[in-house]
């Protein structure tokens, strides 16, 4: 169940990454991410692939010339508003607790998707020993 | 990204760890990794986010470049698969930059072998 719970997660950051990127390397991660799932252990393959997504979006895609291999710092670039950007952190890092805390209480998962009429809006429920809420999409 | 940019200041920790596994011979990205971990007795880790990440900008800066494909002969279907994966290979380009990071680390622990006599001679 973790093992899929962790693959499904590992799969979503990978189609959150530019298209060019997941065509180039993205079959070839989720393979890797397979291999290495025993023995490095899921949290922590998320977490890289999550830094990769951020890398990824945030670098400027238009002018390669100024993402240097040398320094490793982030250039935040014109192509995402500062509340897509806040808006997707929140998302992410719910998303990413939830998956830790899922994941250190296998026998205690229960997920449940239900519409929500006065939001507007479905919710995702994932339920382990505390509870744990998290607004995936909003669709009037 | 331009060559330029790769001859500026000191490597990251990452892209030297990529190109030393490759500097051993063409590997997939798989390899890279368990390359990486074996050379360094476990204590660095690559993840495959990182590791792509950095491919793909040492590929732009054409310090790394995919291999060619050598078609085996006589093998079976079902072994086929496991060609299909992306080997990937230094440059000159890439072994240049390699050797230069080589040589400023070299100096780096010129230097600091020699700081650490004299602090014993003072001592």
């Amino acid at each position: 169940m973790n093992r899929i719970v962790s693959r499904f997660a590992y799969r979503f950051l990978l189609r959150l990454h530019p298209a060019s990127f997941q065509n180039e390397f993205g079959a070839e991660m989720l393979w890797i991410f397979d291999e290495e799932d025993q023995q490095s252990g899921a949290a922590y393959l998320l977490f890289d692939g999550a830094r990769s997504l951020l890398r990824q979006r945030f670098r400027i895609q238009n002018d390669p010339g100024q993402s240097s291999i040398t320094s490793g710092t982030i250039i935040t670039g014109p192509g995402m508003s500062p509340l897509r950007l806040l808006q997707g952190g929140v998302s992410f890092l719910l998303i990413f607790f939830c998956l830790i805390r899922v994941l250190s209480h296998p026998n205690s998962l229960f997920l449940s998707v239900k519409w929500a009429d006065r939001m507007s809006c479905y919710t995702l429920t994932l339920e382990a020993p505390s509870h744990a809420e998290v607004v995936l999409d909003s669709a009037p | 990204m331009s060559s330029r940019d790769t001859n500026n200041g000191p490597l990251s920790s990452a892209t030297l760890h990529i190109l030393l596994a490759l500097a051993g011979g063409n590997l997939h990205g798989y390899g890279i990794i368990k390359e990486i971990r074996r050379s360094s007795d476990g204590h660095y880790r690559l993840g495959p986010g990182t590791l792509y990440d950095n491919l793909k900008k040492l590929m732009e800066a054409g310090l790394v470049a995919d291999a060619p494909q050598v078609a085996p002969p006589k093998r079976r279907a079902a072994a086929m698969k496991e060609d299909d994966r992306r080997f990937y290979t230094l440059t000159k380009e890439g072994k240049d930059v390699l050797a230069k990071e080589v040589d400023r680390l070299q100096s780096v622990v010129s230097q600091a072998r020699l700081r650490l006599r004299e602090s014993r001679v003072r001592i």
